[in-house]
């Protein structure tokens, strides 16, 4: 009977719940000799675990905790893939826009077999898909063009196509894994070709401007819906344009 | 005691409350908050780049700025500014993001009464919205003591003129926990019980100020509750309704 009544005061009830800041989710003292990691949206003060932001909930085995949440303003995480904007060239570093607080860095040198010799060329204005290597608190974060083993992968410039600011929530939902119901669907009928940065920033590219136009207003209606309600909003959408 | 309110109201009820979210498209994080007639619109840009003179480089820095309906800014509303500013700082956890700036702009739509506590109600759901790290919630209410020496809530602008004294209380949210009943309390009292700003008008004696308070506190509960219901509903743009 105690084995039982002992669940009720257990983490567990606040998993997958909305949480508000403030709310105290977990409590250390009755960890014993376990690790948990900790993810956005948590603080610790003392023995209690407490929110800072409010959303839902999430815990994934082992021992993963994090609050999920939407945003329109990013602030950067190590490892994060994004969407830039270079706003200057200097002769060290790109200045790129990543829509947190502080301008990111990216070193002329972080591409694949980047030398002096051959530093790539980027305008202005162009748009860039790149990785957060560092981001520190009190310092702008660094940008590199090439995956954890130095090759370039499929960072680097994004030529042509559309690009256009979601919220952080909607990304991580088009980032997903299995595939969202969304992009699915889209895929079976569209051919189109589609970055999507963590700051919440999508490109997409096609053949023809009429399927940009297409998948990128699916993207952006489908803000808050579910799953199955992203398929029927597609079918409808599609079925319209045929 | 019987008490006449010219909207027929007991002297501890407060106005429909209503609130929502996410209504601005530009801004990082908005929320509009309405009492009665009186509502407020409050929009939030940021965490953005550095801090400004005077300010700590090593802590966020709040801003506030505010909108009157019609007019210039004046020394009361600097006033309101100061104490919305000051509420913010103290619940904001400032050391996540140093450096930065974040921008909170209150625009008045309608004053009817108890206008700045409106305000911080509304900059507290947009500051959520925004997902500002925040280390709880706060919940504002107006206590006005009348020249018979009774206590009222969340006043409308007629009734607020006819007081001798009245005072702005700003509490902590009723946060759900996991710990044991005894840890999460403060000295014997829960945290709810915790005053983040209190500013008073008028003279007012040692007694009613503790009335008001306790009747203070007895509303914040349901404000409390409130605010918790509409931010976890679903859709953020969806505005929640409450008697």
């Amino acid at each position: 009977m105690l084995m039982e009544a002992k669940p009720s005061t257990s983490p567990a009830t606040f998993v997958d719940k909305i949480v508000v800041p403030g709310d105290v989710v977990l409590d250390l003292s009755t960890f014993t000799n376990e690790t948990i990691k900790l993810g956005g949206g948590l603080r610790q003060d003392r023995d209690a675990i407490s929110v800072m932001k409010a959303g839902k909930l999430k815990f994934s085995k082992p021992n993963k905790y994090w609050v999920e949440s939407s945003q329109r303003r990013y602030v950067p995480c190590m490892e994060e893939t994004v969407l830039g904007i270079v706003v200057d060239c200097k002769a060290d570093n790109f200045l790129v826009d990543i829509k947190g607080p502080a301008i990111a860095f990216l070193p002329v040198l972080a591409f694949e077999g980047g030398t002096r010799r051959n530093i790539p060329k980027f305008e202005v204005g162009a748009l860039v898909y790149v990785r957060v290597v560092k981001a520190n608190p009190g310092m702008n974060p660094e940008l590199s063009c090439t995956d954890a083993y130095g090759k370039a992968g499929e960072f680097g410039l994004l030529k042509d196509g559309y690009m256009f600011e979601t919220s952080t929530g909607l990304s991580r939902m088009l980032l997903s894994s299995p595939t969202c119901p969304l992009l699915e669907e889209l895929g079976k009928q569209l051919s189109f070709e589609i970055a999507v940065g963590l700051n919440g920033r999508v490109w997409v590219n096609a053949d023809s401007p009429s399927t940009v136009v297409v998948v990128s207003n699916a993207i952006m209606n489908s803000e808050s819906l579910s799953g199955v309600q992203q398929k029927i909003m597609v079918e409808k959408l599609l079925q319209r344009i045929k | 005691m019987e008490v006449d309110r010219t909207d027929g109201r007991t002297p501890n009820q407060l106005r429909p409350l209503a609130c929502s979210r996410r209504i601005l498209h530009r801004a990082h994080g908005s929320a509009s908050w309405s009492q009665g007639d009186t509502k407020v619109l409050v929009a939030v840009y940021g965490p953005k780049a550095g801090t400004k003179k005077n300010e700590n480089p090593e802590k966020a820095c709040i801003e506030v700025v505010w909108k009157p309906k019609t007019g210039q800014i004046g020394k009361p509303e600097r006033e309101f500014e100061m104490i919305l500013k000051r509420t913010l700082q103290s619940i904001c956890v400032l050391t996540v993001n140093p450096n930065t700036t974040t921008s909170v702009i209150v625009q008045v739509v309608h004053d009817d009464g108890a206008l700045l506590p409106c305000a911080i109600n509304a900059a507290c759901a947009a500051l959520v919205d925004a997902g500002i790290p925040m280390k709880h919630l706060a919940v504002a209410i107006f206590c006005c003591l009348a020249e018979s020496g009774y206590v009222i809530l969340d006043p409308t602008k007629l009734e607020e003129q006819k007081m001798k004294a009245f005072v702005y209380l700003v509490f902590p949210n009723s946060i759900l926990s996991v710990l044991p009943e005894v840890s999460s309390t403060m000295k014997g009292e829960p945290m709810e019980h915790g005053i983040i700003t209190s500013v008073t008008h008028g003279a007012m004696s040692e007694n009613d100020y503790f009335l008001c308070l306790e009747r203070g506190r007895a509303a914040s509960a349901k404000l409390s509750d409130f605010l918790r219901r509409s931010l976890q509903s679903k859709v953020p743009g969806d505005s929640s309704k409450a008697g």
